[in-house]
Formats: C-alpha cells, sequence, structure tokens
C-alpha cells in the first residue's frame, strides 16, 4: 500500500505549472471528454500527440507518469486481443478455427489510444499543482459545497487510515500471519477490516466534535484568491480550440 | 472493475452522470433533513476514508490479485448515504490511482452505488427474516457485487453489440471477486455485530 502521492511535484516550474487552477480544471475536462467521443483514429493518435506534448512542455517526470498510465493499460490492452476474437467482420486472419477481426482490432485500438489521451492529460493537470489547490478550485467553481468538502476531508483521512492500516498489519505480521488464500486468512483480513471500521467510525466522531467546537457550521470560508492573467486567457483559447476541432468534420471543412 | 475513460459511447456516459447526480441530490438532500450536513460530512469523510483504504488491499488468488469493492458492506453500514461515500471514493480513486476515468465517474459509481443501495434493503429485509447476521452479510456481498456485473454488463451492451464478448469476459472474472467479497463482508458483519452493533442497521424490536 503506498501513499497517493498524485502533487509530488507540484513544485516544478512551466507553463502549465503557472496556469490559474481553475481556467486549467475547466480547460483540461473539456479536453478529456472531447478526446474521449473521438471517432477517427487518425485523429486519436493527433488528440495523443497532443496530450504528449502538453505533458513534455509541464516538464513532469515521464517514470512518474508512465507509472501512473501502466494502471489504466492492465485495464484496456486486454481488449485488444479480445475484441478482434469477438467482434463479428471482415476476418484479419485465422488460427487453429479462431478468426480475428479488422473490425475489432480497430475498435479496441481507438478505445486505447483515447484511454490513454484522458490519463495523460488528467495526470499533466493534477500533476502540475497541488492537491488541495485542485479542491479549492473546484469550490469555486461551484461545484457542491458539501461534495467538496467531503472530497477534501476525506483525501486528508486517507493519509492517518493508511498508516493505521499499516500499524495493524505490521503488528499482525510481527506475529507471524502470513496471509493466504484459505478460510482463515480471510477471516482474519475481515476482522482487520472490520476493525479499521471501528477505528474510524470513532474517530469521525471525535473529528466531528473538534470540528463543531471551533465553529464549523458547514460552510467552509476559503482565502486563497486566484487571478487570471493574459497568458491563462491564451493558453486555454488554444487548448478548447483544439478541443472543438477534432470534433470538426474534415470533409466538410474541404469542400 | 471499473471502466476506463474512452470505452463508453456518449448518451451511455450522459445517463450515467444524471442518475448519479439525481442520487446525489435525493441522498444528500435526506442527510440534511435527518440529522444535518454538518455533522455527516465530518463523519462520512472519516468513513469514506476507511473503505477507501479498504478497498486498497489486494488478495492474492493464484497468479493474479484481487482489490476488494466491498460496496455490499458500504452499503449495510452507510445506508443510504453509501452513494455519496461511493461518489467521493471513487472521484479519489480516479484522481489519485488512475482506477476508473474522469468522464466515468458518473457511470462507474452507478454501477457500485446502486448496487450498495440494494445490498442495504436485503440486508433490512433479511433481519426482519431472522437470518443469521454472516450469513445475511455473505449474502449482501455476493449480491453487490451480483448485481455491479449485471449493471456493467448492461452499460458496455448499450455502448455497441461489439462489447457482448467483452462482457461475457468481465463477467466470468468477477466470479471469484464475488466469493472474496461474501466471505470478507460476512466475517466484518459478524465482528461488527460483536464489537460495534450500533453500526448496523440492526434493531432488536425489527426482529420476529
Amino acid at each position: 500500500m503506498e501513499y497517493p502521492e498524485i502533487d509530488r511535484y507540484a513544485s516544478l516550474d512551466s507553463p502549465v505549472h503557472r496556469f490559474d487552477p481553475r481556467t486549467k480544471i475547466a480547460t483540461f475536462t473539456f479536453l478529456v471528454f472531447s478526446f474521449v467521443f473521438i471517432q477517427e483514429i487518425t485523429i486519436a493518435l493527433f488528440a495523443l500527440f497532443f496530450s504528449i506534448l502538453l505533458l513534455l512542455v509541464s516538464k513532469l517526470p515521464i517514470g512518474f507518469v508512465f507509472k501512473r498510465v501502466q494502471v489504466v493499460l492492465i485495464f484496456v490492452l486486454p481488449l485488444l486481443i479480445i475484441m478482434p476474437l469477438t467482434v463479428e467482420g471482415t476476418e484479419l486472419f485465422s488460427v487453429f478455427g479462431i478468426s480475428a477481426t479488422h473490425e475489432g482490432l480497430r475498435y479496441a485500438s481507438l478505445i486505447v489510444i483515447r484511454a490513454m489521451a484522458a490519463v495523460i492529460l488528467i495526470l499533466t493537470m493534477l500533476g502540475s499543482m497541488r492537491f488541495d489547490t485542485t479542491i479549492k478550485a473546484l469550490y469555486m467553481l461551484k461545484v457542491p459545497s458539501s461534495l467538496v468538502q467531503m472530497l477534501m476531508f476525506t483525501y486528508r483521512y486517507i493519509f492517518v487510515i493508511i498508516d493505521e492500516f499499516l500499524s495493524m498489519s505490521r503488528a499482525m505480521s510481527a506475529k507471524g500471519f502470513n496471509p493466504g488464500m484459505n478460510m482463515y486468512s480471510l477471516s482474519i483480513i475481515g476482522n482487520m477490516v472490520g476493525m479499521l471500521i471501528v477505528k474510524s467510525y470513532e474517530r469521525g466522531e471525535r473529528v466531528y466534535q473538534a470540528m463543531i467546537s471551533r465553529g464549523y457550521t458547514g460552510n467552509p470560508k476559503t482565502r486563497t484568491a486566484f487571478a487570471m492573467r493574459r497568458t491563462d486567457y491564451v493558453l486555454s483559447a488554444i487548448l478548447v480550440g483544439f478541443a472543438i476541432l477534432v470534433h470538426i468534420n474534415i470533409n466538410t471543412v474541404m469542400m | 472493475m471499473h471502466i476506463s475513460d474512452g470505452v463508453l459511447s456518449l448518451p451511455v456516459i450522459a445517463a450515467g452522470w444524471i442518475i448519479t447526480a439525481a442520487l446525489l441530490v435525493i441522498t444528500l438532500w435526506w442527510a440534511k433533513k435527518s440529522g444535518g450536513i454538518a455533522e455527516q460530512i465530518p463523519k462520512l469523510s472519516v468513513m469514506t476514508g476507511a473503505f477507501f483504504v479498504a478497498s486498497l488491499i489486494h488478495i492474492s488468488i493464484g497468479p493474479t490479485c484481487v482489490h476488494l469493492i466491498l460496496n455490499g458492506l458500504l452499503g449495510v453500514v452507510l445506508g443510504l448515504l453509501s452513494y455519496p461515500a461511493m461518489f467521493i471514493g471513487l472521484t479519489l480513486q480516479a484522481l489519485l490511482f488512475q482506477h476508473g476515468g474522469v468522464t466515468v465517474i458518473g457511470v462507474n459509481t452507478m454501477n457500485v452505488g446502486i448496487s450498495a443501495l440494494i445490498s442495504y434493503a436485503v440486508f433490512k429485509v433479511g433481519y426482519k427474516k431472522a437470518i443469521s447476521l454472516p450469513v445475511l452479510g455473505a449474502l449482501c456481498g455476493a449480491l453487490a457485487t451480483i448485481f455491479t456485473v449485471v449493471l456493467l454488463a448492461i452499460v458496455l451492451v448499450t455502448t455497441g453489440e461489439e462489447f457482448v464478448g467483452v462482457a461475457k469476459l468481465a463477467a466470468l472474472a468477477h466470479v471469484p471477486i464475488m466469493i472474496i467479497e461474501a466471505i470478507i463482508t460476512g466475517f466484518v458483519v459478524a465482528y461488527l455485530a460483536k464489537v460495534k452493533p450500533e453500526l448496523l442497521p440492526i434493531y432488536p424490536g425489527d426482529r420476529r
């Protein structure tokens, strides 16, 4: 189990890092929603290169991004094998009577490229600012306050609870517990999850009492002021322009 | 299993967001009415964090390993508020670990959240019918996984005929997950009934 260190490289300096957080979230989200509905492989590849270009501009370490892109690849790469075999269409080749189709391969490749483009954009966006800045920007973008607050508190307590869980499992392995695939191990894991829930429930009570005694009413006050500069307008105009461009049918423009 | 970005079609993603938004409005309105949101936010956040961490536990079965979903347990413990908790949990999974994707948070929350709500209803009914708690917990864990897979298959097949094969394989891959979820949920419910029964929606008067 690892800490979710999504913003480890937030202190670097690049045009993406300097981009106003509110505008960054709005334009990158727009781009992601635009890219995942691209229908042509060539345009999808173009979008993927655009995402990689933005990533390079942001100067985030490639290793940091690649490690996280892998998580998505584990989910989508199997489609490259499954879909050619299960989708009906013109035959590409056949082995032992099982045929792979052109349509299946095309559709699966499109999915893989779109997923890659989307995850690289999201990583560039989140990796280039502190996560609490992201949450503040969401609040200023008028995302419902109760959801933003829950997002913030949950994010903070994840670190505390991971520590709690790790100390529990360290204590268990010190006493010789070696998890395997049997009923006894599962019962122990069940008890650990139960203990984690009970501890967190009691912690929640204490957190709530600590918060109301400091005057918490459910309405947060933020003091961060973000300011838009000219470069923010230019950058967001370029990104939004690109997001719209990939959906303009090239044939109709040519005519 | 969470669907990634770039898989689903526009109508499916839009429907997912609309259903999730509607259920969030309803459940949060209900939270506001019963007990006040200022009380629910800190408590629910800590519990969501606990379930988030519990879902990071991986259990190895043969060569592969599975992550727990625990949406059945979430439904039993948090009741209606399991829906916003699931929404926050999946949002953080998408943002922090790239499990799932940002555009599909609506759809993924719908798949696991509705199953959590069903599991809550099953637990309440089962308790009145005097089913023993560990068995009832295991039943809820299994049912929540089954409903998640059914919704996942519906979502995939609605996107396109091309996904019928993928949906079948995904359903097959969930059989071991369902068994593990059932066993773990059963043990957790038994533990909670012994240690902290007020966390379960059980009232001795309900039992005949």
